[in-house]
């Protein structure tokens, strides 16, 4: 186990490296110019030729890759002062260390992606399990359709129906925002719950989907029927033998999907107002700003390639199969 | 020419988002030329916005404290809403209308708009006593601080530090804030910053023959030419007073030190700010601000569609809040106009910014075609699909409203016919013999530009011309159009007025002798008849004289050489909570003035 | 019930299937008996009822899909229509079954041990040490050597007959008087098939539990069993000691099974011969004798009657067949000895 972690780890890294230069040389292909967003309403190519350099864009490519990764290891100086690593660099756009802003920042998507996951991995595998247990039925009719119309549903329409009716329609709750976990848990849960539910609304259609029907695949199982032939019970069949089968191509959607939610869950951050990762990408993008693009970039890939280590590893705690071949 | 807001980029991202779906909803409600305002029920109403508003402000009208608003409590925390994140809160880097809002209410500087309830508007003194004396033609101005002046530590405001302020502008970082005063003083383009090219930091300062602090109260400009706007000039947010103690160079964007009502209470950049009470701020020494609310609590990422959502709900927390620059999203705004007891809590302004099409001189040489061109150019229906009425007037002439001196005058009546004239623009073109003209219209990929070039290939070929569409990457479209040997005829382009006199839009868009790559004179007019009646204007030491000049010169530049045609002027709708009072349109910035608003 | 009532008796039992295509008679009218300590062979084709006779004696099939009819006494207890809670407590208790591929029938999941101790603690109320104990005990009866340390290890990690081997050791756990073996041997090489069988006839010699053993395969049950019921189309159509009828078979589907299956001693060039034709339809089994459109002797029994009317199966020993006895005896004795060899 220890052997497969360390070899997948730095696999990840090798990625890591490799994203991280394909994302900063595919930068200067952009046909914009990240000094445009620092020069003012007068701008005249000298006053870009100033920016240029305030910003060392005025060094060759691969000199300021060079240098950024540097930052990130070994800390960095600047103009402004040393900045420790992990360094990546100051906003082009509004002169902040970058780290910081991404630390700030990361706790929201945290929330995000950790609450609307756990809704949604619990109401959809809840909701394909019912349909399963009793499928053919009327109920598993129902939650087919249910998942439906959820699978059907955007993220921008529901979330603005849901202001719409809960905030501002029924008064039930309060806008939706960001208050961190350590200075006020009920004001976290409630400011991030319409976030959560809409966000989950997606997802749940999918996991009930899949979980419906890996359910009633593993219930059709030789080993589930050599099961419910020993005398064990109808519960305990269905959850420890049918679900358990159930569980390893679940837990490997789940990773993947709860990676890219690290990455920044966009829309929903855009449809609520809140400061994730997901905005700062795209505004990153937007306006041309290359160190916290790569920021965003290497959080991102970080998370997508450590959900998937943890995938593999929560694999073959499921599976001894893969555990030991 | 530059956007309104911030870059061409967020310009951009403003179209693509904001006015992607309201075009539609509002071509249905006001259909037509989208010049009037509509009626006065629901319609967006008259703007108090006009040229007579403007003036310089008096010794007395410099004097602190401002009149009191009637009805105005104190106590109790403003809420503003903004989609973009504020690039700065450094006064030296601050230029676009969010952060000019903002600064309002910790910076100031050496003179500042005075805006009554009515709209009008004084240029008076701010940190100084009044709005300047000028002698030696225009060229020395000078300034005299008031007394009781303070920093928000306690500490007195000095010339020193408002030469401090404006020589830390010379420094590299200094790049995004208007330099008039710095190139005034030093050197134009970037040449200026060879006259102290570290800024103050490294010890040096600009000789007494250039800027003099004689004494703790004198500021004296010694300009290379005479400018009598110097007034407006100094009303940039960056001529005000920086402690040298506290310049952290880069980092004071994130710390200003706070010389108006409000101080940097925490900042969360990107995401929020909040300012709260300067207790060391003196209201006898202020004309212009009040200290009514105790905080203002400003948080980013709010898109138009979430804000106006807020403020059309008006509960809780939101009946307390604002937007400095958030429109009313478009696909709401009949919405607004309907729901009862929005009246008293919104306005429709115009904006000192203008759309225009410029035409590239260089290519379409014939001025015959060109005024055929301005002749067919459809301004109702591209307005339209910017928005419609609430986004903005249908443009007669070059220069704004919002402009001292303006007239409405129209050579091309498009008042009249806001669709345009294909029968004049095709018998202008037959009198030239260029029938079936080939025009290369380059417009950005953005969802409106992209609407608009459609009714504008319409008009065009109707009046007989051949229009060949040329589609340019939105980030790419400035520097591109900005490229003096570019490969194309018309573009559309946009400016804003750094202040409400001429001398700010008429030369940087026509003068000659400015045509460079990156420059805004986009349609390449070089008449040298027009460079001298701009540097006429100029010298003339009054600028209420002026005005009438400018306006006469753009005129006859707009009816005889045609470098483009202006389009529409910009409006601001904005909608804010119904326990708030004191709400006012600032009409130089274009945004709510936020420094005499008032929790009820 | 009398002191002769058998100890598993199955009388008129039918199981049908509810498809979209329509219902499947998967069991037509099946009646059978087994006494303790006896081995009952039921063979036939894929398809022809065996495997699911025995699932509905453990209520093993799908109750919304499934319907059940007739009469399953085990030691005296109905078992149709039987709630679950009931058959739950017979299910590897009083009653186990072994399945044909023990790579699928046993989870991946979980370690042998832990499988096999489960029942038993179910139906025991043991402790998890104890079960963990039993299920030692039981690798080691099954001939697993190095129980206590196998015991841990996950059924991939088994071979094919030591995982067979496990499975059994997991149906006898709790001592069943009934054991039902689905096709034990089907997945194993000829060898293994050997001992598999042999530890099965060890075990039944020291539990004297009844033993079901399905197969199609009739070398399987030569050594194995002592009664003997073919299965054809969800009927049984011949029964008897294995003796009659592997030597003596009346019915012509027996008389085909032998005809297709291999021998040891036949030459590898000879080809097999198989039943012409294929099993028939379930959906709509053909009406009469239900082998008559496969059955060579059609013609023998002359007329209709094949086609039209239904033989039954005699009690005792005999075979459903139109055929008087004496002509069944006559054709094999004739005709299909000689082509066996």
């Amino acid at each position: 186990m220890l052997r497969f972690l360390v070899r997948r780890s730095l696999g990840a890294i090798v990625i890591i490296l490799l994203i991280s230069a394909i994302t900063f040389f595919l930068f200067f292909a952009l046909p914009s110019e990240p000094a445009l967003m620092s020069c003012g309403k007068n701008c005249t190519p000298d006053a870009l030729a100033v920016i240029n350099k305030n910003l060392g864009l005025d060094q060759p490519v691969p000199v300021q890759y060079w240098h950024y990764m540097q930052g990130i290891f070994m800390g960095r100086d600047f103009t402004v002062g040393h900045c420790p690593a992990p360094c990546f660099g100051y906003s082009f756009s509004n002169q902040q260390p970058v780290w910081g802003t991404i630390v700030d920042r990361f706790p929201t998507t945290l929330s995000i992606t950790l609450g609307g996951a756990a809704v949604f991995l619990v109401v959809g595998v809840g909701i394909g399990m019912i349909a399963a247990a009793f499928r053919g039925t009327w109920i598993d009719k129902f939650f087919s359709s249910l998942s439906l119309v959820g699978g059907a549903l955007q993220i921008y329409f529901v979330g603005v129906i849901a202001l719409a009716v809960l905030v501002s329609g029924l008064h039930w709750m309060d806008n939706p925002a960001y208050h961190p976990i350590t200075e006020d848990p009920v004001k976290w849960f409630t400011g991030m719950l319409i976030p959560w539910l809409v966000l989950s609304i997606i997802f749940i259609a999918n996991y009930s989907r899949m979980t419906r029907s890996q359910m009633v695949e593993q219930l059709g199982e030789d080993h589930v029927r050599t099961a419910r032939a020993k005398g064990l019970g109808r519960r305990t069949v269905f959850f420890r033998y049918a679900w358990r089968g159930a569980l390893a191509p679940i837990v490997t959607i789940f990773g993947i999907d709860l990676g890219s939610l690290f990455g920044g869950a966009i829309i929903t951050e855009f449809t609520f107002s809140l400061h994730g990762l997901g905005r700062l990408a795209v505004s990153s993008v937007s306006e041309t700003d290359l160190p916290t693009l790569m920021a965003v970039m290497l959080v991102g890939c970080t998370a997508i390639v450590v959900a998937n280590i943890v995938v593999d590893a929560a694999y073959a705690v499921i599976d001894p199969r893969v555990r030991l071949a | 020419m530059t956007p309104r807001t911030r870059s061409p980029r967020r310009r951009a991202r403003l179209a693509a988002t904001a006015l992607a779906a309201g075009a539609l909803v509002l071509s249905a409600c006001s259909s037509g030329g989208g010049g009037s305002g509509g009626d006065k029920d629901s319609g967006p109403g008259d703007d108090k916005t006009t040229a007579s508003n403007y003036s310089i402000g008096t010794k007395a009208d410099s004097t602190g404290p401002a009149p009191e608003v009637p009805g105005a409590k104190k106590g109790g925390a403003v809420g503003v809403l903004q989609r973009d994140a504020f690039n700065h809160l450094d006064p030296g880097q601050i230029y676009y209308a969010d952060v000019l809002a903002n600064q309002m209410l910790y910076n100031r500087s050496l003179t500042s708009y005075k805006v009554d309830d009515k709209g009008k508007v004084k240029v008076v003194g701010d940190l100084a006593t009044d709005a300047g004396t000028a002698s030696d033609g225009g060229k020395t101005w000078k300034f005299t601080l008031k007394d009781g002046l303070k920093f928000e530590d306690g500490s007195a405001v000095t010339a020193k530090d408002v030469r401090w302020g404006i020589e830390r502008l010379y420094a590299p970082f200094e790049t995004d804030g208007p330099l008039y005063i710095p190139q005034w003083l030093s050197g134009d383009g970037n040449d200026f910053r060879k006259a102290l090219p570290e800024g103050p930091y490294n010890g040096k300062h600009l000789p007494s023959s250039v800027l003099d602090t004689p004494d703790d109260k004198t500021i004296i400009f010694h300009f290379r030419q005479p400018h009598a706007d110097t007034p407006f000039a100094t009303a940039m947010p960056n001529i005000g007073a920086v402690k040298q103690a506290k310049d952290t160079k880069q980092k004071y964007d994130n710390a200003p030190f706070s010389s108006g009502p409000y101080k940097v209470g925490e900042y969360k950049v990107g995401k929020s700010l909040t300012l709260v009470r300067n207790e060391h701020w003196d209201p006898k020494t202020d004309p212009i601000r009040h200290q009514y609310a105790d905080r203002f609590e400003i948080s980013f990422g709010h898109q138009f569609a979430d804000s106006t959502r807020r403020f059309l709900a008006d509960q809780g927390g939101d009946k307390n809040a604002l937007s400095f620059s958030n429109a009313v999203a478009p696909e709401m705004t009949e919405k607004v106009l309907k729901q009862a007891g929005t009246k008293a809590r919104r306005f429709v302004e115009i904006q000192p910014y203008v759309d225009y099409i410029s035409f590239n001189t260089d290519r379409l040489k014939d001025a015959k075609v060109r005024k055929a061109l301005a002749y067919a150019m459809p301004n109702g229906q591209i307005l339209q699909q910017n928005g419609g009425a609430t986004a903005g007037v249908v443009a007669t002439n070059y220069l704004s409203p919002a402009m001292d001196g303006y007239r409405p005058t129209d050579p091309f009546q498009k008042k009249a016919n806001p669709a345009g004239q294909p029968e004049k623009a095709k018998a202008l073109l037959k009198e030239a013999g260029k029938l079936g003209q080939e025009i290369v219209y380059a417009y950005a990929n953005t969802d409106v530009q992209q609407k608009v070039s459609v009714v504008v290939t319409q008009a065009l070929e109707r009046a007989g011309f051949t229009v060949q569409k040329k589609e340019v990457d939105a980030n790419t479209y400035r520097t591109a159009i900005a490229e003096v040997k570019n490969k194309f005829d018309i573009y559309r382009s946009s400016w804003g007025a750094d202040w409400p006199v001429s001398s700010t839009v008429v030369p940087p868009l026509f003068d000659g002798r400015q045509v460079a790559d990156g420059a805004q004179n986009y349609g390449h007019l070089k008449n040298s008849g027009v460079d001298s009646e701009i540097d006429r204007i100029n010298a003339i030491p009054d600028v209420k004289k002026a005005a009438p000049e400018w306006q006469k010169l753009a005129d006859k530049i707009l009816e005889e050489d045609v470098p483009g045609v202006p389009v529409f002027y910009n409006r601001q709708f904005s909608l804010w909570g119904s326990n708030l009072g004191g709400v006012r349109y600032h009409p130089v910035y274009g945004t709510v003035d936020p420094t005499s608003v008032y929790v009820k | 019930m009398t002191a002769t009532t058998p100890f598993l008796s199955v009388r008129d039992l039918y199981v049908r299937f509810a498809t979209e295509d329509g219902t499947v008679k998967a069991v037509d009218g099946l009646s059978f008996e087994l006494e303790r300590g006896r081995t009952l062979g039921i063979v036939g084709e894929s398809g022809s009822g065996k495997s699911v006779t025995n699932l509905a004696v453990l209520g093993l099939h799908d109750p919304r899909t499934t319907e059940i009819e007739g009469e399953i006494l085990l030691d005296g207890q109905e078992l149709t229509g039987a709630p679950e809670s009931a058959l739950e407590k017979v299910r590897g208790h009083k009653a186990a079954m072994i399945f044909q591929d023990s790579l699928t029938a046993l989870s991946p999941y979980y370690t042998v041990g832990r499988q096999i101790a489960e029942p038993f603690r179910k139906h025991t109320g043991a402790t998890r040490r104890e079960a963990r104990l039993r299920a030692v005990e039981m690798l080691k009866r099954v001939g697993i050597p190095n129980p206590a340390l196998r015991v841990d290890d996950y059924p991939h990690q088994f071979s094919g007959g030591m995982r067979q081997r496990a499975m059994i050791a997991m149906a006898l756990v709790c001592d069943p008087q009934l054991l039902i073996a689905d096709e034990p041997t089907t997945a194993l090489d000829v060898t293994v098939q050997a001992q598999i069988l042999d530890l099965l006839k060890d075990l039944q010699q020291q539990t004297g539990s009844a033993i079901i053993l399905i197969t199609h395969d009739l070398g399987v049950v030569a050594h194995t069993v002592d009664e003997l019921l073919v299965m054809y189309a969800g009927r049984a159509v011949e029964r008897g000691t294995v003796r009659e009828v592997l030597g003596a078979p009346r019915h012509p589907y027996t008389w085909g099974l032998l005809g297709s299956m291999p021998r040891l001693t036949s030459d590898v060039e000879e080809p097999l011969s198989p039943i012409p034709g294929a099993p028939p339809s379930l959906l709509a089994p053909p009406p009469g004798c239900p082998f008559h459109p496969r059955c060579a002797s059609v013609a023998a029994v002359g007329g209709d009657r094949c086609r039209t009317e239904r033989p039954e199966l005699p009690a005792g020993r005999g075979a459903a067949c139109h055929l008087t006895p004496e002509r069944q005896r006559a054709i094999f004795a004739g005709q299909i000895k000689p082509r066996l060899r």
